[in-house]
């Protein structure tokens, strides 16, 4: 009885040795859970691109674009992009026209409303009109039923006096600008 | 009733959140003003009428047919000739604006574009040529048409029939 059982420790241990021995020469493996959340959240972004029929913006694409018309007067050449709509004693005004555009992502929303003000107050002689809506120091509304993700175009209208500078009219020779903010609104 | 009210509450609040959703951008924009003059041409009351141009900067001007003694289309004046030669003459408006500039008035020169050796030629008794210009007036007013007398000497020995035509530059200088 003692040597049967002497036996069966041997191959018990033999066993162990033959499946152990595999297992061991296995890498170490370990396993984990992560437990991934995502918060999907919506949102509208608005940029500036150029419009064929306007001046080249810099900066397009980007929501803080700049807009050069150039060398305007009343009566001479103008940059490319720009025209003048009207001439009088008083004043005269040249156009260009750009671009806006409204990407929104998880909204229910189809349409959005483009305000526009001035930023400061404006240069000596100068006053600019969008979409023929005088622009001011308070937030005066563009457009009320825009479409989403598509390149919409505005007419930006500068009017200037035809006074001499120092009499109502602009400093002339020398660059004027203008920061105009606008706002994107999902209705 | 109460789950009801609540989940009408959760709806019109995701409505006013989606509502308040907004994007802003900025828009430099920048411009240089010139000062600039323009100078039209128009039709004087008491001269020939344009016959193309009038309110533009290129017109013609017909003086028709003129003659020493005969008589002359309306609007056409004629001094007394003298032994070898006839004067016509008729106004045109000369409109000069001016914009963003301090210049309170303006001088007004014209010439000739080609040579003319038979006739001589005369803006407000300034006599021109196609090589020197004449001083119509040294102190135009702008803003309003100032007449410009423009006058063409011929001489007895034109043949009859023979056209007159050439092209008077006009020159505004703001002073």
């Amino acid at each position: 009885m003692k040597k049967h059982s002497v036996q069966i420790r041997i191959m018990l241990a033999a066993a162990a040795l033959f499946f152990g021995l595999p297992l061991l020469a296995q890498n170490p493996t370990a396993t984990g859970v992560i437990n991934a959340r995502l918060t999907h959240k919506n949102g509208i972004a608005l940029v500036f691109d150029t419009d064929p029929s306007g001046v080249t913006l810099g900066a397009a694409g980007t929501s803080a674009a700049t807009l050069n018309f150039g060398t305007i007067s009343a009566f001479g050449p103008l940059a490319p992009g720009v025209t003048r709509t009207s001439v009088t004693a008083a004043n005269y005004t040249v156009r260009t026209v750009f671009d806006v555009q409204v990407i929104q992502g998880g909204l229910n929303s189809n349409t959005y409303t483009l305000s526009a003000q001035l930023a400061s107050a404006l240069p000596t002689g100068f006053s600019f009109k969008i979409d023929g809506v005088t622009l001011a120091n308070g937030a005066s509304n563009i457009q009320t039923n825009a479409a989403y993700n598509v390149d919409v175009p505005h007419n930006l209208d500068l009017t200037v006096s035809t006074a001499a500078p120092g009499a109502g009219g602009p400093a002339v020779g020398t660059p004027l600008s203008t920061v105009i903010n606008f706002q994107a609104s999902a209705n | 009733m109460k789950k009801l009210l609540v989940i009408f509450a959760a709806a019109v609040m995701m409505t006013s959140l989606a509502a308040a959703q907004t994007a802003t951008g900025t828009l430099t924009v920048s411009a240089t003003v010139n000062g600039t003059i323009s100078l039209v041409f128009n039709s004087d009351a008491a001269g020939v009428a344009l016959s193309s141009g009038a309110g533009t900067n290129a017109a013609s001007l017909d003086f028709g047919t003129v003659s020493a003694f005969g008589t002359l289309p309306a609007g056409v004046s004629r001094p007394a000739p003298t032994a070898t030669n006839f004067t016509v003459s008729t106004p045109v408006d000369v409109l000069v604006n001016k914009a963003n500039t301090a210049s309170t008035n303006y001088t007004l020169t014209t010439q000739l574009s080609s040579a003319d050796a038979a006739n001589t030629w005369a803006a407000n008794g300034a006599a021109f040529t196609n090589t020197t210009a004449g001083t119509a007036t040294a102190t135009g007013t702008y803003g309003s048409n100032v007449p410009v007398t423009l006058a063409i000497t011929i001489p007895f020995t034109t043949a009859s029939g023979t056209t007159i035509s050439n092209v008077v530059n006009f020159t505004a200088s703001a002073n």
